[in-house]
């Protein structure tokens, strides 16, 4: 017995570690596959689809309900011309909150079934002069008063409603690209290529919500006036974690983040809102606060993947930053 | 002078050109059509895969087909100037050159909106331009002064032709298919050249003539108010309408310099184009090249002394990024001509058209340096890693539609050159009888 | 057990790899790493309804982010007193974990001798779910709220009041209670005091714009009172200074008809060029029969 038990327990040890090496080895190509049968999962589903507890104690997704109670009565792109009547839409940005948390890009993104490198709001990162601080700078579209880019429209397919949204009909659009060359804010895309959501026929078109996108046409910020029909902020506002937007109708004098509601005016006056590029004469209607008494310290927005800090390599004080090794 | 006798005179000597056809040119022909494939398949490769096999991306939005569009349209615009400008000089020597003007303008007219259409995203949404189209967009304009002044440079050049058809139309033994003899006998209209049909024809003339310098004009402007009616830094300047007519004829001049080396070499018509006629094409390319350069100068030196921000930051990709395009376009492509052009002891036939190909191929990247830098450097910083959509760079497809844009000119020049003689036969007679008048002491001019 | 397991080890490594990819997934798939939480609260409505709602979300034990709601549980709402019990409703949870139960105005309450009315909200448990119990007491307070004018001031009186055994009214003391214009995505605070003795005015702010006609819509609200629970109030007064802002509708670069200038002059220069075309082509047709008549007389 003595003299069987030590090779007994070396073969078993022997044994052990070729479970443990096969083991890890149908494990890692076992999760990749399931992760990859899950992720298609998601991407083929139409709706959103949320996690709930069941009573038997199973954790299961179910299609989310309440996520988009767009009217039954499709707003058609002719309809969709005239805006939500007695509004006109407002947005303020706080830029003394915002740390970029890149929330508003990502439920923009999931809202509008955008890719990755899509993006209706981006992220800016501005430092308006050598001594100052930069700051973290979301930028919709403005949906300005004095729109450049609905004068050049050839076809009529980008247009002004009364509830100053400017809207897309990207079933107008012959993809001149006139308007992205005529908008002094960089705030239009356009479909350059084939992608497969420009097949999906299970939603009908609406310029109110643009999905599914067209190729060969534009695509911008719409203010999102199929969560406005409903009731509720746009997408960008209710995904904020910092109450970064406020929204709100210029009538009624209120804008709220979700959180504050204020008055519109009292907001303007009293923290020195100003628009962006006022001088070009666009008349925007996206107000922003200035980025004082900030809430975060700006490193706190470089937490984020190296491929979205490389975006901002020309700004004076991230090529600071990185030659202190900092970043 | 016995008309009749001078019209079979220069048949014979100009029915060579329509009845004939060297190997040289058969060959040109062949290596045309296989440019012009080429470029086809690309155009079949952009329409199956989308635009984004171009270079154009996000922030340039516009690339070489736009350039090669206000290129082939400003020598289209400024031929048609040229020609109603011509048309009120008196002088045997006009009538030489003139149908080489005319049928440049009418082709770069049709190539260049070709190239627009290859820009567009939808191009079976076409026709929403004319079902729905807003006049508050510079774009209607353009479409409707490109329209308007093709089938005005168009029936100006029929007009033209038709007294040569006629002759064309009533020689006997002339060696070409039965159905051109019939085409020439449909388009003369029966012509015959009775007084009261020559002076119709002329006075139609001379009213169109007036009409297409004042639709070049007004055509060109509207074409560069596309770029400087937007807010765009490099974009937005006063002074864009002039330095567009300027420049085009300064391509203009220097494209139809190089026509008439072409035609004079290949059809061996030193007779007719004449030193005479490159020293003043020379000369008047010397004045553009100067008016060009000054121009130029105006537009970069003020926006470098007063160095508002975002002219900086233009200027600075200018002389970074496109450093050697900026010197062979602003510098070479006007210096050079100037110098050659200048003086008298330069000015060979050679040495002129060099000058005029310098001119071309400068003009060409000064329009690359005005549209693409202008989207490189917007209002807003282009905070992007991909490379494609912070810089723009050009496919191979693009490329090769410009070329076969280049090769159906030069093919379509050829196949008409095959149908009309390039000199104007009636043109040529119309002086001689004008000449003999005035030998005469009659003080009825003809023109 | 060890010796078993090692002698087929491909089976025990197909085994591991299942229990591993459970853990390797982002999301937790498993209850126990989850804590209950089970809300119970009661709101007073401004139809003088009473609302018991039930908020039934488990949060999960390492990231606090992850909440999933506990959806199709049935919730009893009951009404106590001391042994007595009554059963006010039956309801189960929504896809958001919530379980609503409205009861109207006449509805009969058991009430102890202070007044307070106990209500118990029960999940009885399943075979994997633990049995969850919450209990509020709340006494029922009427709220009313007026908007006057009182000597051309615009002013919004509250009266807060419980109603004893005696049917006698006992002003409510001490009740924090805030005051909120509707606004088209959410509500504005105008006013935050304390009821005392039983009443609130203030002064209504008069520059607020309303809507198209005019309208304010007003809510008195309670929030999370440890006598009361939640009560809302809401009136309506045409205090309102709406102003549209009227744009100029005068036809500019981006309406959708252009400016009538513009329409002009395109329509002189086009008269004028097509006139010309028109003109040489008559011209021509001229030509064309001067032609054919003298090849008739040849």
């Amino acid at each position: 017995m003595k003299n069987n038990k030590p090779s007994e327990s070396s073969s078993n040890r022997r044994k052990f570690l070729k479970l443990g090496l096969i083991s890890s080895a149908t494990v890692l190509t076992g999760t990749s596959l399931f992760s990859n049968f899950v992720n298609e999962e998601k991407q083929t589903g139409s709706g959103e689809k949320m996690r709930v507890l069941t009573p038997e104690g199973k954790i299961v997704e179910v299609d989310a309900s309440n996520i988009n109670k767009y009217p039954e009565a499709l707003i058609t792109p002719a309809e969709s011309r005239k805006g939500i009547p007695n509004r006109k839409f407002v947005m303020v940005i706080d830029l003394a909150k915002c740390k970029n948390a890149r929330k508003c890009v990502e439920g923009c993104q999931n809202a509008h079934q955008l890719d990755y490198n899509e993006e209706f709001i981006k992220v800016q990162l501005i430092q308006d002069n050598k001594e100052a601080d930069p700051y973290w700078f979301p930028k919709p579209c403005f949906h300005c008063d004095s729109p450049p880019c609905v004068t050049v429209c050839p076809t009529g397919a980008t247009f002004k409603r009364d509830d100053n949204i400017v809207l897309v009909d990207a079933e107008r659009c012959i993809g001149c690209k006139f308007c992205v060359t005529s908008c002094p804010y960089s705030a239009r895309i356009f479909n350059w290529g084939h992608k497969d959501k420009f097949k999906n026929t299970t939603i009908p078109y609406s310029p109110e919500t643009g999905v599914p996108a067209t190729e060969g046409t534009i695509m911008k910020c719409d203010f999102c006036p199929d969560m406005l029909r409903q009731g509720k902020l746009p997408h960008c506002a209710q995904s904020c974690p910092m109450g970064v937007i406020y929204f709100g109708d210029i009538n009624e004098d209120i804008v709220t983040n979700g959180e504050e509601t204020v008055r519109f005016s009292k907001l303007i006056k009293e923290r020195a809102g100003y628009r962006h590029l006022e001088h070009l004469g666009t008349k925007p209607n996206v107000y922003y606060l200035p980025a004082v008494n900030r809430q975060f310290p700006l490193e706190r927005g470089f937490d984020v993947d190296e491929d979205i800090i490389e975006r901002y390599k020309n700004v004076d004080y991230v090529k600071e930053l990185k030659k202190q090794g900092k970043i | 002078m016995d008309i009749n006798k001078r019209k079979r005179e220069l048949v014979n000597e100009f029915s060579p050109m329509l009845e004939k056809t060297s190997i040289v040119s058969k060959l040109w022909i062949v290596a045309l059509i296989a440019i012009i494939l080429v470029g086809l398949y690309a155009f079949y490769l952009q329409l199956m895969n989308g635009h984004k096999i171009t270079g154009m991306r996000d922030n340039v939005v516009w690339g070489i087909y736009i350039i090669n569009f206000i290129f082939f349209v400003g020598i289209s615009y400024s031929g048609a100037f040229i020609t109603g400008v011509l048309h009120f000089f008196k002088g045997s020597w006009k009538h030489a050159i003139a149908r080489i003007v005319k049928i440049i303008t009418v082709l770069s007219l049709i190539i260049g909106p070709l190239f627009i259409l290859l820009c567009i995203g939808r191009l079976d949404r076409l026709h929403y331009l004319f079902m729905y189209p807003r006049i508050q967009s510079p774009i209607t304009w353009d479409i409707i002064a490109i329209m308007t002044d093709l089938i005005g440079c168009f029936i100006y050049l029929y007009l033209t032709f038709i007294p040569d058809f006629a002759i064309l139309r009533d020689t006997e033994n002339l060696k070409v298919p039965n159905w051109q003899k019939k085409v020439y006998k449909v388009l003369a209209i029966g012509y015959q050249d009775t007084a009261s049909q020559r002076e119709r024809l002329q006075k139609i003339t001379e009213i169109m003539s007036v009409m297409i310098i004042a639709m070049a004009i007004v055509a060109y402007t509207v074409l560069a108010w596309i770029f400087s009616l937007t807010l765009q830094p490099g974009w937005n300047s006063t002074i864009f309408a002039p330095y567009f007519i300027i420049a085009g004829l300064y391509s203009g001049v220097g494209v139809i310099i190089i026509s008439m080396y072409l035609i004079r070499k290949t059809f061996k018509l030193e007779k007719y184009i004449r030193k005479i006629h490159f020293i003043g094409a020379g000369i008047v390319l010397l004045v553009i090249s100067i008016l060009f350069g000054y121009f130029t100068f105006s537009e970069y030196f003020a926006k470098w002394f007063s160095h508002k921000t975002n002219d900086v930051e233009l200027l600075d990709t200018l002389f970074s990024r496109y450093f050697w395009e900026f010197i062979l376009a602003n510098y070479i492509g006007v210096l050079v001509p100037i110098a050659i052009l200048f003086f008298k002891k330069l000015r060979t036939i050679r040495s002129i058209t060099f000058a005029a190909v310098i001119a071309v191929l400068g003009l060409w990247l000064n329009r690359y340096l005005i549209v693409i830098p202008t989207l490189e450097t917007p209002y807003i910083p282009i905070q992007d890693t991909r490379p494609e959509f912070v810089f723009y760079t050009a496919t191979w497809i693009e490329y090769a539609l410009s070329f076969a844009g280049i090769a159906a000119f030069i093919l379509f020049f050829k196949l008409i050159m095959k149908f009309v003689p390039i000199i104007p036969m009636s043109g040529i007679i119309d002086q001689e009888r004008c000449e003999e008048k005035r030998k005469k002491g009659t003080t009825e001019q003809v023109q | 057990m060890e010796r078993n397991l090692l002698k087929y080890p491909f089976i025990t490594s197909i085994v591991i790899v299942l229990f591993f990819s459970n853990a390797t997934f982002a999301q937790e798939n498993d209850v126990t790493n989850y804590r209950m939480g089970f809300n119970f609260s009661t709101t007073k409505q401004f139809d003088n309804s009473r609302l018991l709602e039930v908020s039934f979300i488990a949060t999960n034990k390492k990231n606090r982010k992850d909440k999933v709601p506990v959806f199709n549980t049935e919730v009893k709402f009951y009404n106590v007193l001391n042994e007595e019990e009554l059963l006010l409703g039956t309801v189960n949870t929504s896809k958001e974990g919530i379980a609503q139960l409205i009861l109207p105005e006449n509805q009969n309450y058991l009430t102890d001798d202070e007044g307070n009315i106990n209500l118990i909200a029960l999940f009885e448990g399943s075979d994997t779910l633990e049995a969850e119990t919450a209990e509020i007491r709340v006494k029922d307070l009427h709220l009313e709220l007026n908007l006057t004018e009182i000597d051309s001031v615009k002013t919004a009186l509250v009266s807060a009041f419980t109603i004893d055994k005696l049917g006698e009214k006992i002003p409510a003391e001490d009740v924090e209670i805030s005051f909120y214009i509707q606004a088209m995505l959410s509500k504005m605070i105008i006013e935050e005091g304390s009821i005392s003795d039983g009443g609130y005015e203030f002064k209504f702010p008069t520059d607020i714009p309303g809507d198209v006609n005019d309208d304010l819509f007003v809510f008195a609200m309670v929030v999370d009172n440890d006598e009361y629970g939640n009560v809302t109030q809401s009136e309506t007064a045409k205090w309102g200074i709406f102003h549209k802002h009227i744009m100029k509708e005068e036809n500019s670069l981006w309406s959708a008809v252009a400016p009538l200038w513009m329409y002009t002059v395109l329509t002189i220069m086009l008269v004028g060029v097509w006139a010309n075309y028109v003109y040489t082509i008559i011209n021509l047709i001229k030509i064309k029969k001067e032609g054919d008549e003298l090849k008739l007389k040849i």
